[in-house]
């Protein structure tokens, strides 16, 4: 899957501008991302109608490579102060609003994260496939403090998907933050993006909880996934990509 | 005040005192202590005596246990408030819990030391959320009054009007494929299908608090293996995290697979009953209690316990304490957990049975006891900042808090009065 450039599809920054308040306002509570249940999802006034599009995205990385600590980051919760190995397939939910930069449609995208740990995986054989089930994305980590991790990226794409995949792939770097140990230089990262044609993203650090270090990624997903369904659909009307959720309470 | 800090737990290879890990602790023992503790213990074995447990005159306590003649696990704690069945329990637990997430076989048959410490660390998140229990309580507010991994009962909350959810519970256990299924509420059990209820009382506690979701996740499919019921093949224990709080559970075979219950099954068996749901949540921000009920206003806290169903409601009074310094929730779950410990050491000891590896140990530190043959079934204790009171009978226990204004020879009708309250109204 070609990806597409940042911004072709949606409105980038979309965060950053006032009519986007309403929509950011109902992911949040009490100034910290809103937690929300299975049951329920993001309900707009219905003069500001948003559809509800499901997918589901899987992080894949070895073990401590930072898998956990991103999906919590994209909750917009903080690194947690402990290290525990997954036990097993851990799936956790991130709304995120955009608009659709022609028809200017807005449209919650509903992220369904997986995260397994590495050590059930390789124990247990039913992990990675359940993961790999109905899968719309794969974000491949590796983290900044190991190059071991990135030079591994190729052989972890290669034996994850299979050619007849399609699928969003992004990669992911992490703790960035702790660039004074980092092993991977701005080159390589150019390079890679080259080759492979996948676009990296950087994050580490705490969330300072602002949208802004989570949004290039979110938005990129939200564009790639987006793209991907229309052209699934091209022989279709391109209007309703995605499984559209069920209307829940909030 | 109690912290996490002041218990530590270690395992070692039964064989040859290979370290496999330290839990609990902020500064771990130094290795030479390590080396001792569990050399003590070795020499023991060498002369025919089992080491099971030593004790300071400063409230010092270590507690030795050989699983499977293959690992043993200590505890050691420098806090006088510790007690040996709280270190008895953190022992059983934690090997529960170790069987629970890498089964028995790899742990009773070592074959590579350094792969099972890796693997091992699958388990640290379960354990230090039992470490954590009855500790600490101010940090983790989520688990306040949850009492299962010290009394082994299941920590219930007794919903006024159930047979909605668990109708849907058991549709919804059935579209899994299961049989097994209940519904937390705040990680105390609301309903659960016939079959959850047969597990053993320690695996329902296990289940319970692996259910219990790390900060943002949704749902889960972890593999179990149960102690007592499936100790060398593995089930998928899924969860589901409908609102907030309340959380579904089944324990099935290889089928279904997550995506297909979770985006088929949930929304579709649970959405209708959404209301129930959350009134359920409002409920246990009050209490687990049905909010009907209304006890005495002195009442700070209690602990009810069915003996026969191993199932338990804990539930804080109405009113503040009224003694200054007030007492703090936090303060109150913990000198509960204290009262039942110090009830059922001394006086409800046949709830204490001892088990093989374990002998009665000096069975009562009260002379009285040794020249009667009948049991205790009422029990009180005095202390500083609130009146303690338990009563026995062949059904329940329940322990009871009072604030100190409530005179000393009305506890006892205070602590029947509630009983019969409490059993009437809800018949747990
Ligand atoms: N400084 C920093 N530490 C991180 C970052 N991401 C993860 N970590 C740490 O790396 C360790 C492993 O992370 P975790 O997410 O549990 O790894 P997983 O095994 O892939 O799930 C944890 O101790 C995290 O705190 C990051 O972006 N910055
Ligand atoms: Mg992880």
């Amino acid at each position: 899957m070609e990806c597409v450039a940042a911004g072709s599809i949606m409105v980038s920054d979309w965060h950053r501008s006032p009519d986007s308040r309403e929509f950011f306002r109902r992911i949040l509570h009490k100034k910290q991302r809103r937690k929300f249940g299975l049951l329920e999802a993001p309900v707009m006034p219905p003069h500001l109608k948003a559809d509800v599009v499901r997918y589901k995205v899987f992080l894949s990385g070895k073990s401590g490579v930072g898998k956990t600590t991103l999906a919590a980051r994209l909750g917009g919760l903080d690194m947690p102060n402990v290290h525990y190995e997954t036990t097993g397939m851990e799936t956790s939910v991130v709304f995120w609003p955009v608009k659709l930069r022609e028809s200017g449609r807005t449209l919650f995208f509903h992220f369904q994260l997986w995260d397994c740990g590495e050590n059930a995986m390789r124990r247990f054989d039913h992990m990675l496939p359940s993961c790999k089930e109905h899968v719309d994305a794969i974000l491949f980590l590796f983290s900044f403090t190991d190059r071991g991790s990135f030079e591994d990226l190729a052989n972890q794409i290669s034996q994850i998907m299979e050619p007849s995949d399609r699928l969003v792939r992004l990669v992911v770097g992490t703790k960035f933050d702790l660039f004074m140990h980092t092993d991977v230089t701005e080159r390589d990262i150019t390079r890679f993006q080259e080759v492979w044609g996948v676009p990296v993203f950087r994050v580490g650090g705490d969330v300072s909880g602002g949208f802004g270090e989570i949004a290039p990624l979110l938005n990129a997903l939200a564009e790639n996934l987006w793209h991907q369904d229309c052209m699934q659909a091209s022989t279709l009307v391109p209007s309703y990509p995605g499984q559209i959720g069920p209307e829940i309470i909030v | 005040m109690l912290h996490s800090q002041s218990v530590q737990l270690l395992c070692l290879t039964a064989s040859s005192g290979v370290p496999l890990f330290s839990r609990g602790s902020a500064k771990p023992l130094p290795f030479s202590i390590i080396g001792s503790l569990n050399g003590v213990h070795m020499f023991g074995m060498g002369h025919d005596a089992s080491l099971s447990c030593c004790e300071t005159d400063r409230g010092g306590r270590v507690l030795w246990r050989v699983f499977h003649d293959s690992l043993m696990l200590i505890g050691a704690s420098s806090n006088a408030e510790v007690s040996e069945l709280h270190l008895r329990r953190l022992l059983e637990n934690a090997w529960n819990c170790m069987v629970l997430v890498l089964g028995l076989d790899e742990l009773a048959n070592v074959r590579n030391v350094e792969r099972l410490k890796r693997e091992l660390r699958s388990c640290y998140r379960l354990i230090d959320m039992l470490l954590e229990r009855g500790v600490d309580d101010l940090d983790c507010d989520g688990d306040q009054g949850l009492m299962g991994d010290l009394t082994h009962c299941t920590d219930c909350i007794l919903l006024p009007q159930p047979d909605l959810l668990q109708e849907t519970l058991e549709s919804f256990t059935r579209a899994a494929e299961s049989e097994f299924g209940c519904l937390l509420v705040r990680g105390r059990l609301a309903v659960a299908t016939e079959k959850w209820w047969r597990l053993a009382p320690q695996e329902l506690i296990l289940l319970s608090a692996i259910a219990n979701l790390p900060p943002g996740k949704t749902s889960c499919d972890y593999p179990v293996f149960l102690p007592q019921g499936s100790p060398n093949v593995a089930l998928r224990l899924m969860c589901f995290q409908l609102l907030p709080g309340a959380i579904a559970c089944v324990l099935c075979g290889p089928k279904p697979s997550l995506h297909q219950v979770e985006n088929e099954q949930v929304c579709c068996f649970w959405s209708p009953v959404v209301d129930n749901l959350r009134s359920s949540l409002d409920q246990v921000e009050r209490s687990p209690l049905y909010p009907s009920i209304t006890f005495n206003r002195d009442v700070l806290c209690l602990l009810l316990i069915n003996r026969d169903s191993r199932k338990s409601v804990a539930s804080l009074g109405p009113t503040c304490s009224k003694s200054p310094p007030p007492l703090s929730p936090a303060r109150r779950w913990e000198i509960l957990r204290l009262f039942y410990t110090f009830a059922v050491t001394r006086y409800f000891t046949s709830e204490e049975t001892p088990n093989s590896w374990c002998p009665p140990s000096d069975p009562l530190h009260e002379e009285f006891s040794s020249g009667f043959t009948h049991l205790p079934v009422h029990c009180y204790l005095l202390t500083d900042e609130c009146k303690c009171y338990a009563v026995q009978t062949p059904q329940h226990q329940l322990f009871l808090l009072t604030d100190l204004s409530v005179p000393t020879f009305a506890l006892r009708s205070v602590a029947t009065h509630t009983l019969d309250v409490i059993t009437t109204a809800t018949g747990f």
